[in-house]
């Protein structure tokens, strides 16, 4: 279970001897069960990759919380590490190493045995359809092996809570939907998923619930159905452009 | 903390011992680079020397007013140089001198009108002789006159002598170990070890730290600039693990390089070291007892784990790789200089350079390979590398905890 709690983020620059402050994130909340896909949403620079940033220890919260079960991300870092799978679609794996490499390092980052490290590269080999491309070098592989390959990695440890910044960014449509069909089954497994995207049908097909954030505010919470119907709207992209357009004001719509 | 510091470190190592790129760059290319650069210069000043003696240049000569029956023993001493002889009158002076300038003729003696007076009446008369110094074959015919002309003045000089009943060794009033003895007292291999100081520990340093660059920008800022960083960062290994992972990978592929360049700096020393008066088989023959390898090791382990510590810091704040090198560039002249400053010192350092960082390390280097190594002046450079070492790695781990740098926000 995730819960993030009046999250704020506030950014100080300092350029001349003057302070400049940046509010990346203001005052979210929003909780995300085991099970379920929760899709934060958002234009380029609207606090999605901050907020991720913050729930995965990246970055301190200015203030809030964020709690993984009982834990707190605050005081207690470690036992979060442990519970989360980080991906950022601008990862480029070092194209050097194979896949079946990179699996055991970070395997043996997350303090795994050598057994279990098997077993869970056979399992997320065979879930992702990779064992074709495993041991080539990452460098050979397509843009959609790549992604694949970055996916397994971070669930190497078989995290609880998975966070996934832009995880269909820049995928072809065949490997994009693969990617969205395993986040699905992963989800029915019980695991809790944290997307952010701006691209509206992978979120609409992907996700049980939704945040939308423009500059740093959580301007709409709930499933797709709560949000069309509050906002008397077939699309959930009339919706978004909705909040992105200028001069479009919106409070929070909680559900 | 240990166990997470060896699995980033073998995976580092992995990284450059695999890479058949890198362990081109790293170790093969010095290997061979080395030697081969140094014998094709050495074959080039080889040739070059040859065509300069073998090339016949031309001496004009104005013999001054009066001198036509005293030029004798002049243009008979000329004759044993490889060189065609012109005699020139005075208003032709202006026009050789020109063509000295442009290359075309190579030296211009004027002798001073009825030179045969001073001469019979013993005084001192002066011969101009022109030539162009950035022309080597002019500057060659200059510097074979100068020999030609200093034998003659001697056997003119004795030829006085003798015609007033004087022994010749009236112009000797002593000599210097003519008879043969061992006169130089230094240790035995300490004079091949003082050639060998004056270079090696400039070389050493700028190895060690070339080759740290080499790897060492990559290792974080290529890892930020990939992403990865954040991903290993959420993982359940301490930063301390992360740093002191990298750092050790750094150091040793600094030192497989530096050893690599050393062995084809040695290699090479065959072919240029004749110009520091030892033959390059001497330098090659060197050897050093089990007690100074012991010695070199204690000082170039912590120096090299201090030049891994300073790329690693500039690699931990650097946006990116691009970036590394645009900053590293700096410290690595400073650390050139400090290189280049312990080639100039003299038998005794001055004290800012004892307690100086990578100073005292490669002075004491010097000392090593000169035999006169204390363990006072090894231990100061240990604790110095190591203290340094120490303060630069808590300031790249306090780098990984500042979300501004390492993400740049």
């Amino acid at each position: 279970m995730l819960r993030v709690e009046n999250l704020r983020k506030v950014y100080k620059n300092r350029k001349k001897n003057v302070t400049e402050t940046v509010e990346a994130v203001k005052d979210v909340s929003f909780e995300c069960s085991p099970g379920e896909i929760f899709g934060l949403l958002g234009p380029n620079g609207a606090g999605k990759t901050t907020t991720l940033r913050c729930i995965s220890t990246l970055i301190k919260p200015t203030s809030g919380n964020v709690y993984i079960d009982q834990h707190n991300v605050l005081d207690d870092e470690k036992a979060i590490r442990s519970r989360i799978g980080f991906l950022t679609s601008d990862m480029k794996l070092d194209g050097f190493f194979t896949p079946d490499y990179m699996m055991d390092y970070f395997g043996a980052l997350n303090k795994m045995s050598k057994k279990d490290i098997q077993l869970r590269k056979e399992y997320l080999f065979n879930e992702l359809q990779m064992t074709d491309f495993i041991q080539k070098k990452i460098d050979k592989l397509s843009t959609g092996m790549k992604q694949k390959t970055a996916i397994a990695i971070s669930l190497i440890h078989d995290p609880e809570v998975i966070i996934f910044d832009e995880p269909t960014n820049g995928l072809d449509v065949i490997t994009s939907k693969s990617v969205t069909d395993f986040l699905s089954k992963y989800a029915k497994e019980g695991k809790t998923i944290v997307i952010s995207t701006h691209i509206m049908h992978v979120a609409e097909k992907l996700c049980d619930r939704f945040g939308i954030l423009v500059e740093g505010e959580l301007k709409e919470l709930g499933s797709l159905k709560n949000i069309l119907e509050r906002n008397s709207s077939d699309d959930l992209e009339d919706v978004f452009f909705g909040y992105i357009l200028p001069g479009t004001e919106g409070e929070v719509n909680h559900v | 903390m240990f166990s997470d510091s060896i699995i980033i470190l073998k995976k580092e190592l992995r990284r450059i011992f695999t890479d058949r790129r890198m362990v081109a760059m790293l170790v093969l290319l010095p290997l061979l680079m080395l030697p081969v650069m140094y014998s094709v210069m050495a074959k080039m000043g080889a040739s070059r020397d040859s065509d300069i003696t073998s090339f016949r240049s031309t001496i004009c000569i104005y013999e001054g007013v009066g001198n036509e029956d005293f030029m004798g023993p002049f243009i008979e001493a000329f004759s044993t140089i490889n060189t065609d002889l012109e005699i020139i009158q005075s208003s032709e002076i202006d026009s050789v001198k020109l063509a000295i300038t442009e290359k075309e003729k190579e030296l211009l003696l004027v002798m001073p009108d009825h030179f045969h007076e001073s001469l019979a009446g013993c005084s001192t008369f002066d011969i101009a002789v022109y030539f162009n110094s950035t022309a080597d074959y002019s500057q060659h015919a200059y510097s074979r006159m100068s020999e030609v002309m200093d034998s003659l003045n001697g056997d003119i000089v004795r030829e006085r002598i003798l015609e007033r009943d004087l022994s010749e060794e009236i112009l000797t009033v002593f000599t210097i170990n003519e008879v043969p003895l061992q006169y130089d007292l230094a240790k035995e291999g300490s004079v091949i070890g003082k050639i060998i100081s004056i270079l090696l520990p400039f070389f050493i340093i700028i190895y060690l730290f070339v080759n740290s660059m080499k790897v060492g920008l990559d290792t974080v800022a290529g890892e930020k600039e990939r992403g990865t960083l954040a991903v290993i960062l959420v993982n359940q290994v301490s930063r301390l693990s992360i740093v002191i992972g990298k750092m050790i990978s750094v150091m040793i592929a600094a030192i497989v390089g530096a050893a690599s360049s050393v062995i084809g700096l040695i290699i090479g020393s065959r072919y240029f070291m004749g110009m520091f008066g030892s033959s390059g088989a001497a330098i090659s023959s060197y050897s050093m007892s089990s007690l100074h390898v012991l010695q070199f090791a204690i000082v170039l382990i912590p120096l090299a784990v201090l030049v891994a510590s300073m790329v690693l810091i500039v690699s931990t704040f650097a946006r990116n790789t691009k970036e590394g090198n645009g900053m590293i560039m700096p410290v690595y002249f400073v650390v050139m200089i400090m290189g280049m400053a312990t080639m100039q010192t003299g038998d005794v350092a001055p004290r800012w350079m004892l307690s100086t960082p990578i100073i005292n390390s490669l002075l004491v280097l010097k000392e090593i390979f000169m035999r006169s190594a204390s363990w006072n002046s090894i231990v100061t450079a240990f604790l110095s590398s190591i203290i340094f070492a120490a303060i630069l790695i808590y300031l790249t781990l306090r780098m990984f905890s500042s979300e501004k740098i390492l993400f740049r926000i």
